[in-house]
């Protein structure tokens, strides 16, 4: 009989990431609702210290999976050894974020666990005793709502952010398991990480656009600082492009990039319907404009009626503030 | 060089979606087209085809509609196609990589390249569970590729950068954006395209049947969106407008 | 080590059996690629009609690409020269034909394709929505007593400038008295870029989704706002057994003034000067008709065109260009912009919705967005009231 809710500990440099705070958080309920442990499983080099920390955010358990062949994260070394523990310990589900990594690594444990994965997941509920997940399908223009009923453990990545982060005082017992590395295929040659690396617009969940409004290329700064605090990509209308303010492959709408972020928000984009029919897909439309016609304003959900150079340095404050 | 691309026809960007009467994805009324990301992955197989000579065949699990997405990869210059039907209304990732594993298991492969996801479930494991099922080692989202030598040699995206990572062949890559620009396939190609072979399978020509590769993963609905609510013009001062706005987008619309 | 040039038959086949039987008479003189726009512009395109027609007859590679096969703008100039009489257009869009049937159209125009088939718009814009720029605006709908289908064009059913447009035409349709109406969400696309694209398939769908609809309704006659429609309705759906009495706003306006039922009477005291609508001009033959009515307006002074009628200079915006990228220096419209503003014009008139969305571009892409505007025919004819 399977046991116990795990959650799957992501780390870098002995940091270890927001997303599995969340996951414990939520884990934590489920674990209690179905009465089976909540188990942190931490793999690494030098990790072992983190194990405490993990108990405050609700860990009953901390599986430390320590050897020297998990100092880079690498698909084979990580799969292979939390497959095997989870083989020894049968648990009920296992919980990965969804990011880069829990993407990678998530494939490859289930396959070799012979069970069912559902990724990218915006919800995991609790219903007749069954965990059920949430997930976005067509670019979030519909919803599945799914389980894995019979194999085990159920896996899910779970999107980052979609959680709240409850603190649990517990003080985990912590388990030092052998780590299987097995075989690893992959040879990490090298790492270059990017200080701010913008992400590509058509992969970005926020998107920070400006328009002619900008008036010139110098002040693509502020939308460039504001984008920076939201993690979020730059683009433009086609107008600013055809202006020569930025090239073309900051362009959104008919004629550049179909963009559909969670997030898009509009700076002096009066919104042309080449425009509109490249971004009105997003989730929430936020438009910054002067002139209250604007046609962006027909589709934003937010807008603010205003001086962009001003509202926009604002927001970002504010957004500064939130995401401290 | 021996190459296998594992593809999937997926609805177009623009679809509109819906749910049909028995709570289903409607499928009438959208296009159908080759998964984007699946696009890079032909577009290099074809690329190390060019370089080394080779033999670069397609794959994919679909019903009959599936083969327009097989002609597309053929016309743009791959050599081969096979298209599995499962006849099986429901499927998940690990149905889906177990017909495709069985299917390629009866093939000479060197490289192996699919989508990293495809645009309709986004569930981004097909390939990888391909990869497991064959024993052969995976490297996913995958920006650039060096095949030389019997190894491979990818960048490929990770958090906050990339990473350089070696592979001895055989080995699955799967195809990130800014990978390469896809061709569109030539008159000629298109030509040609219809006197290359496509092979059409049952579960049954590959020695399995439904129960073996029975879905793990059960849908039990299928729902959309709420509507978009009407849009809001936050009043006020511009810092209070912003303080709004901001307060807005965490708390009622939970975006950010 | 390079592949010698093999001659493939089979490629002119397949073009010739996707209807463009023509591509056989061509006798490669070149006066079409010497009229084309493309080699006319400042920073000189790689795009040559008649090239297209030598490697589409020998079956050679290369041409198949958003700024080659899919550059032709569908303009017809070419065709004006041709001593062969070859309807040029028609033999690119066969070729586009056999590339789009594969999968092979540019990434942008999929999408375009996508959202008819979804929408019914190529726009991305929700079908339900085709008649919100009628609100606040009555607009009676159509009923088989009436005696014109007012059929309002994709682009100024939802974009915002050009609602303007739709608005303008149906003040001056019920200032005559005439009897119209819409039919509105259920129209689709008349679908003249989906088969300037090469998706015949889907252009005979929306070809017998809008026949059927007209035919259930009671269309005997259509009044189109744009030439794009106008042509389409009128020499493409007779093929799919759809036969109306279709005409373009402009024609039945030169009428309705002259049967003194509209009253243009306010002077519009601006230097106009006219751009030619390929679709309304070259491919429809309506070249009068705009001219004489802005030549009604009190006080309006007329320009044309240096090059006007078949010689005009497209926008650049047809065969589906609306929707793909040109570069700066290759753009028509760019061209048009500076003439018109050499000529001293006030402003560009045009009877296009695209045409309207080209020019307006090139107008800001320009900054001479306060010197001047782009106005359609119907608006200066509102003004003129
Ligand atoms: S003008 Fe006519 S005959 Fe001459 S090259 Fe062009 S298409 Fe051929
Ligand atoms: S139709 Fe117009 S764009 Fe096309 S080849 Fe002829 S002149 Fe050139």
């Amino acid at each position: 009989m399977a046991k116990g809710i795990w959650v799957y500990v992501e780390q870098r440099d002995g940091k270890v990431k927001k997303v599995t705070y969340e996951l414990l958080s939520g884990g934590r309920k489920i674990a209690d609702a179905l009465g089976e442990e909540l188990c942190a499983v931490l793999p690494g080099k030098g990790v072992a210290g983190l194990a405490a920390e993990l108990g405050e955010y609700g860990a009953d358990k901390v599986f430390v999976l320590e050897s020297d062949s998990l100092e880079n994260y690498t698909t084979d070394g990580y799969a292979n050894a939390v497959a095997d523990l989870a083989k020894q310990n049968d648990p009920t589900a296992i919980l990965m974020g969804c990011t880069v990594t829990g993407r990678d690594l998530a494939a490859q444990v289930a396959q070799k666990l012979g069970t069912g994965l559902m990724t990218d997941c915006t919800e995991m509920a609790l219903e007749n005793g069954q965990l059920v997940f949430t997930r976005p399908i067509y670019a979030g223009k519909a919803f599945v709502k799914a389980s894995c009923p019979e194999a085990r453990p159920a896996m899910a990545t779970i999107r980052p952010n979609i959680i709240a982060i409850e603190k649990a005082a517990k003080s985990a017992e912590v388990v030092s398991a052998a780590a299987n590395t097995g075989d690893i295929r992959q040879a990490v040659k090298d790492i270059a990480l990017q200080i701010s690396s913008r992400p590509e617009l058509t992969e970005a969940d926020i998107i920070v656009s400006g328009g002619r409004g900008m008036k010139g290329p110098e002040n693509f700064a502020i939308l460039e600082e504001l984008a920076d605090v939201l993690g979020a990509a730059v683009g433009a209308s086609r107008a600013a492009v055809d202006a020569g303010w930025v090239t073309h492959s900051f362009q959104v709408g008919q004629t550049g990039k179909t963009v559909s972020p969670v997030v898009y928000i509009a700076c002096g984009i009066s919104g042309a319907i080449q425009h509109l029919a490249g971004m009105s897909t997003s989730k929430c439309i936020v438009a910054v404009n002067k002139d209250p016609e604007a046609n962006i304003f027909k589709v934003a959900d937010y807008g603010i009626v205003g001086d962009l150079f001003e509202v926009v340095p604002l927001l970002k404050e504010e957004f500064k503030k939130i995401l401290a | 060089m021996k190459i296998v691309v594992c593809m999937k026809q997926t609805f177009d960007t623009e679809a509109k979606i819906a749910v049909d009467a028995n709570g289903k994805i409607n499928k009438q009324g959208v296009s159908l087209i080759m998964n984007p990301y699946d696009e890079f992955a032909v577009e290099e197989a074809l690329k190390i085809k060019e370089k080394s000579s080779g033999e670069v065949t397609v794959v994919t699990v679909a019903g009959p509609e599936g083969q327009d997405a097989l002609r597309q990869a053929l016309a743009m210059g791959a050599d081969k196609a096979v298209l599995v039907d499962p006849g099986m209304d429901e499927i998940d990732e690990f149905t889906t990589a177990s017909i495709l594993a069985k299917a390629i298991s009866e093939m000479e492969y060197d490289v192996l390249l699919g989508g990293f996801r495809a645009i309709d479930d986004g569930s981004a494991q097909v390939a990888g569970r391909v990869a497991e099922i064959l024993g052969i080692p995976v490297v996913n989202v995958v920006t650039k590729l060096e095949i030389a030598d019997g190894k491979a040699v990818a960048t490929s995206e990770i958090e906050g950068g990339s990473q350089t990572v070696e592979v001895a062949l055989p080995a699955m890559f799967t195809a990130q954006k800014g990978l390469n620009e896809p061709r569109y396939p030539s008159m000629k190609g298109i030509m040609q395209a219809k006197k290359k072979p496509m092979e059409k399978k049952a579960l049954g020509d590959l020695g399995l049947d439904a129960g073996q590769v029975a879905p793990k993963v059960k849908a039990i609905s299928y729902f959309l969106p709420s509507a978009r609510a009407a849009g809001k013009i936050i009043p006020g001062e511009p810092a209070d407008a912003a303080r709004d706005l901001v307060k807005a987008l965490r708390e009622e619309a939970k975006v950010v | 080590m390079s592949e010698p040039l093999m001659i493939f038959d089979e490629v002119r086949d397949v073009i010739v059996a996707s209807g463009g039987e023509e591509i056989q008479k061509c006798m490669q003189c070149g006066l079409c690629a010497g009229s084309c726009p493309w080699g006319r512009m400042e920073e000189k395109s790689e795009f040559n009609v008649r090239e297209l027609f030598h490697m589409g007859r020998l079956g050679y590679d290369g041409y198949e690409s958003d700024d080659y096969l899919f550059a032709c703008t569908t303009c017809n100039q070419c065709a004006v020269k041709c001593p062969r009489g070859i309807k040029i257009p028609n033999v690119v869009r066969s070729m586009r034909s056999v590339i789009a049937e594969t999968g092979g159209i540019p990434k942008n125009l999929k999408a375009v394709l996508g959202s008819i088939n979804s929408q019914g718009n190529p726009w991305s814009q929700e079908k339900d929505e085709r008649t919100a720029w009628t609100n606040g605006l009555d607009v009676p709908e159509f009923t088989p007593d009436k005696e014109y289908l007012l059929y309002v064009c994709c682009t100024s059913a939802y974009d915002g400038r050009s609602q303007k447009v739709a608005k303008s035409i149906v003040q001056l349709l019920k200032a005559a008295g005439v009897s119209f109406g819409i039919i509105g969400n259920e129209e689709k696309c008349c679908g003249e870029s989906v088969r300037k694209i090469g998706a015949e398939e889907e252009f005979g769908k929306l070809a017998e989704y809008n026949i059927n609809l007209f035919n259930q309704k009671g269309v005997k006659k259509i009044i189109t706002t744009s030439p794009h429609c106008l042509y389409t309705f009128k020499t493409e759906y007779p093929e799919f057994g759809g036969e109306y009495e279709v005409v373009h706003y402009s024609e039945l306006f030169k009428q309705l003034v002259s049967e003194g039922k509209i009253n243009l009477s306010k002077p519009v005291a601006q230097k106009v000067i006219y751009h030619e609508p390929c679709y309304l001009g070259r491919h429809s033959r309506v070249f009068e008709a705009p001219r004489e009515l802005l030549g009604k307006v009190p006080e309006l002074s007329f320009m044309d065109y240096k090059d006007n009628q078949d010689y005009s200079l497209c926008c650049s915006g047809g065969g589906a260009r609306i929707w793909m990228e040109t570069k700066a220096g290759q753009r028509f419209s760019d061209v048009k912009v500076k003439e018109a503003s050499e000529a001293g014009a006030q402003v560009i008139a045009t009877a296009c919705p695209y045409c309207i969305v080209m020019l307006e571009d090139a107008l800001k892409g320009q900054n001479k967005d306060e010197e001047m505007s782009v106005k359609d025919l119907s608006e200066i004819l509102v003004e003129s009231l």
